[in-house]
């Protein structure tokens, strides 16, 4: 554990330098993780000269302790070894752990050695870096090659034009590998290399790297390029990519790896807004909808989540041409994860489409939706209504709605009914108040009779949310005489339903609601058989304190009824109730200043 | 040395989203257990209401999943029966949790001994391993070990039900003589403690040879004639897989209760808890494994052999 070393006590070298060579990987882990602390006692020079060496041999390890290795020489750990000007040696280690065989070990060392190309000047590059680059580039073994397509986007703009051209080859080398695991890496680095090159050279050098890794004959590689692409197009302009890169949009929407479309699929809007809306609505929308349509779920579920997104960039009637059709459809879906997707998504095109529109074209949806035989799908739905409430009207929807709600609020699953608590306060707001007591007022209380707690707990902060937005006096006639209902319940953990929402929503409320309503109920609970109802009895007289010490008459309602009621609470058989009731007691004579 | 409340406050908080305590805080947490622990009698009397659970087995976050179903501590009062430890990721987390909860709130939760707090068991089952990958020495383990020592042995609820982690023993006819044990110790091999820990009922009459190789099996006359000469309504136990949370057995007279849900993250079956209210009437919670978005199994590690 980190905490166990202290970085300010320097423990003897010779020990540490033992643990390094210790049997035990945890004491080596441990080691490690001080180097900072060996270097700085053994000073610049001798880290440079005998730390570093010595952890340039200590390779052969563990992946754990070598991915240790790999983070902390990243971790400006040039200023142990005399500054930025020897940062230069630590390549010497990195470079022997970029070549080991475990992926995570690579890919913190290549992150370390980016970090320090960073402090290099121009010729410590050419002297040091450029050459271990090329070591590494042209490895016998994979790894090394691996490793080394990440390191030529930081440093190429540092050197010369004949260099950067080596860098380019080198590059190109990698995109055309014989192994897939480094052709893969340069897939994954080509989009951040494309970014360091001009424009001319992103013309001649970074688009044929770009077509070869685009037409690999792995899926695996090929559906890398799908950030690649949008990093390019990003590039260009719209005329250049109408010439370079079509067909390759059109040949990755239809690659017959399913994953290569689903990269394309979760992509598509951030492709859509780098190829720009002349190109989108010539030749996108085509390739969207045949996403939309695609045979894989998987596929059409990453489309669905889309849908708004891309949508923004069509005509309204672009939309209903093409779009709408598939939603429709999309509604229909066989899959729940596709009618989840497009569930979470379909509101975002009220708004596009306008009051009209909607009502014709997406109301049918939304209420097909909300009959779902899946939970989730009828959740996403509700969770979104706010978007469809600012175009039409939510009572058209309401005869769907409640039926829906009401399901859900009785889901077998926990979880399910705690989210559409979740969204109660928000379907308040839109609903208003006549149909929420008439419809929704009973099933809010009867959460609080819920078995699991957590829903329990969610109905109190519900409640205190629906005061919030209905007003006090709603809550004193609606909530309130329900609330302290529950306050008689035969099982204790019913009882501290009361004892918490009072705790809960005392704060919204006022103080002659308090005092006429609550306070009474509560004290009667202060004598509880059951010390847990006692003693949250104190906890919800501490926050009565707390909230009603603000005025004159709130402090001469804690002198009347708080305090004494701590005062007696205070002698208490149990010790928790003693315990909070002294604290609640504390601060109660602190809020009406008789000390604290 | 003293660790105020607001500390503690503070390391329950910090073990409630899984954050392991310092070695020093964990050494003082289980000095002060067992200070506490050692006033406990072999059969601890607890009260009524109480919420009893069973196995936990280090998968931490199905004890959240579990609070969340049942309450919070200390607003609901629980006893645990024991295996806190072993085969889960987060042994470590989940036993100092409920030992924080327990010095913290000594009232409010009880802790009974299952045969996995043991030196041996826990040597084999992951809980050692854990510490020493988790702490770098064997210090934690140790002291936990010395805090298992200290555990009741059983409890029993208003004098009604009778919990214990595994079962009945031949040795013993009446909870009185559980009193006379002299339970600070590592689990013995055999007699009457060993048994408690071990023993499974089971579908025979009278008493069989456990295929666990410690402990017996027991049947329905055995229990029946225990609980009627106990003067008692049920026996609550846990130490096997229930695949829907809780399993009744010989009338009523018996329950197993088991809190690990989706046992060793592959088993499958449901958890539960037993909420036995002021009335000493049973209501079973059933509850689900935590959601998988939550860290519930570790990323990049792999398996241990001593899962099943």
């Amino acid at each position: 554990m980190d905490q166990a070393f202290n970085v300010d006590d320097i423990a003897p070298i010779a020990v540490l330098i033992d643990e390094l060579r210790s049997e035990e990987v945890q004491l080596r882990l441990n080691a490690i993780h001080s180097i900072p602390t060996i270097a700085l006692a053994l000073g610049p020079d001798r880290a440079r000269n005998e730390l570093i060496p010595f952890l340039q041999d200590s390779v052969d390890d563990e992946d754990e302790v070598l991915l240790a290795l790999a983070e902390e020489l990243g971790r400006n750990f040039e200023e142990y070894i005399g500054g930025p000007q020897y940062a230069y040696v630590l390549l010497g280690p990195l470079e022997n752990l970029s070549a080991v065989e475990e992926t995570l070990v690579r890919d913190k060392a290549a992150e370390s050695i980016a970090k320090i190309a960073g402090v290099l000047s121009p010729l410590q590059v050419e002297e040091y870096y450029i050459p271990l680059l090329k070591r590494l580039s042209q490895g016998e073994w994979f790894t090394s090659r691996t490793s080394s397509a990440a390191l030529y986007a930081p440093v190429y703009q540092k050197v010369s034009p004949a260099l950067q051209e080596q860098l380019r080859k080198g590059f190109a080398a990698l995109g055309a590998d014989h192994t897939p695991m480094v052709r893969r890496a340069a897939a994954r680095s080509l989009g951040g290399f494309v970014k360091t090159l001009s424009k001319q050279h992103v013309l001649t050098d970074g688009l044929p790297i770009y077509r070869r890794l685009h037409g690999d004959d792995q899926d695996s590689v090929r559906l890398l390029t799908v950030e690649d692409l949008i990093t390019i197009a990003q590039q260009l302009t719209p005329q250049e990519i109408k010439e370079q890169l079509l067909k390759q949009i059109r040949v990755t929407v239809s690659d017959k790896s399913w994953r290569v479309r689903y990269m394309a699929a979760t992509h598509f809007n951030e492709l859509a807004e780098a190829v720009g809306v002349e190109l989108v609505r010539e030749e996108l929308i085509g390739q969207y909808v045949q996403l939309l349509k695609d045979n894989e779920a998987e596929v059409r579920t990453a489309a669905a989540g889309q849908i708004p997104g891309f949508s923004k960039l069509l005509d309204r009637e672009v939309i209903l041409a093409r779009i709408i059709p598939c939603v429709r459809d999309l509604s229909h879906d066989t899959s729940q994860h596709v009618r989840a997707a497009l569930a979470n998504q379909i509101s975002g095109l009220a708004p596009l489409l306008g009051r009209e529109a909607t009502v014709e074209n997406l109301l049918p949806l939304f209420l097909h939706l909300l009959k779902d035989e899946f939970p989730e799908v009828r959740l996403n739905v509700i969770s979104k209504l706010q978007t469809v409430n600012g175009v039409i009207d939510i009572e058209l929807l309401s005869g769907s709605l409640l039926p829906a709600i009401l399901e859900l609020a009785e889901d077998k699953s926990w979880r399910v009914r705690q989210a559409i608590i979740e969204y109660i306060p928000l379907l308040a707001t839109q609903l208003g108040k006549p149909f929420f007591d008439e419809q929704l007022g009973n099933l809010c209380m009867s959460w609080l009779g819920d078995t699991v707690f957590s829903i329990r707990e969610a109905a109190t902060i519900n409640l205190k949310k629906l005061t919030e937005v209905f007003g006090v006096e709603w809550a004193r006639v609606a909530i309130v005489p329900k609330v302290m209902g529950m306050g008689q319940h035969p099982n204790y953990l019913y009882r501290m339903t009361t004892v918490q929402a009072i705790a809960t929503i005392s704060p919204s409320l006022t103080l002659p609601i308090i005092q006429s309503e609550i306070i009474g109920p509560l004290l009667q609970l202060a004598a509880d058989p059951i010390p847990n109802i006692r003693f949250n009895v104190s906890k919800a007289l501490e926050i009565l304190a707390t909230t009603c010490g603000s005025t004159a008459e709130g402090r001469e309602f804690i002198q009347q009824k708080v305090v004494p009621a701590l005062e007696q609470q205070k002698n208490d058989v149990d010790a928790d109730v003693r315990y909070f009731s002294v604290r609640a007691l504390q601060k109660a004579l602190s809020v009406i200043g008789m000390s604290g | 040395m003293a660790v105020t409340l607001a500390g503690r406050r503070r390391q329950i908080e910090q073990l409630t989203r899984c954050n392991p305590i310092s070695e020093e805080q964990v050494k003082r947490l289980c000095f002060k257990a067992r200070e506490i622990l050692i006033e406990e009698a072999n059969v601890q009397v607890v009260d009524s209401p109480v919420t009893i659970c069973g196995d936990i087995h280090g998968q931490f976050y199905d004890l959240m999943e579990l609070f969340k179903v049942g309450g919070f501590c200390p607003e609901t009062n629980y006893l645990f029966m024991g295996d806190f430890v072993d085969r889960g990721f987060y042994s470590v987390e989940t036993f100092l949790l409920l030992l924080a909860l327990k010095v913290r709130y000594p009232d409010r939760i009880t802790l009974i001994r299952g045969n996995h707090e043991s030196r041996q068991i826990t040597q084999v089952y992951g809980f050692y391993d854990e510490c020493v990958r988790k702490y770098g020495s064997t210090n934690v383990w140790r002291w936990c070990c010395e805090v298992f020592d200290y555990l009741a042995l059983a409890a029993i609820v208003d004098g009604r039900v009778f919990c214990v982690h595994g079962g009945l023993s031949p040795n013993l006819q009446s909870i009185d003589q559980i009193r006379a044990i002299d339970r600070k110790q590592e689990v013995p091999h055999d007699g009457p403690m060993c048994d408690l820990l071990w023993s499974d009922p089971d579908e025979i009459s009278g008493w069989g040879i456990s295929p666990r190789g410690a402990g017996f099996l027991f049947g329905s006359d055995i229990t029946k004639k225990f609980a009627h000469e106990n003067a008692i309504d049920l026996i609550a136990r846990a130490h096997q897989l229930a695949m829907e949370g809780y399993k009744l057995m010989f009338d009523g007279t018996i329950v197993t209760v088991w809190s690990a849900p989706n046992y060793c993250y592959r088993c499958g079956n449901v958890a539960s808890i037993l909420e036995l209210d002021e009335h000493l009437a049973q209501e079973y919670k059933v509850f689900t494994h935590a959601p998988s978005d939550v860290r519930s199994i570790p990323a990049k590690r792999p398996l241990a052999d001593y899962f099943l």
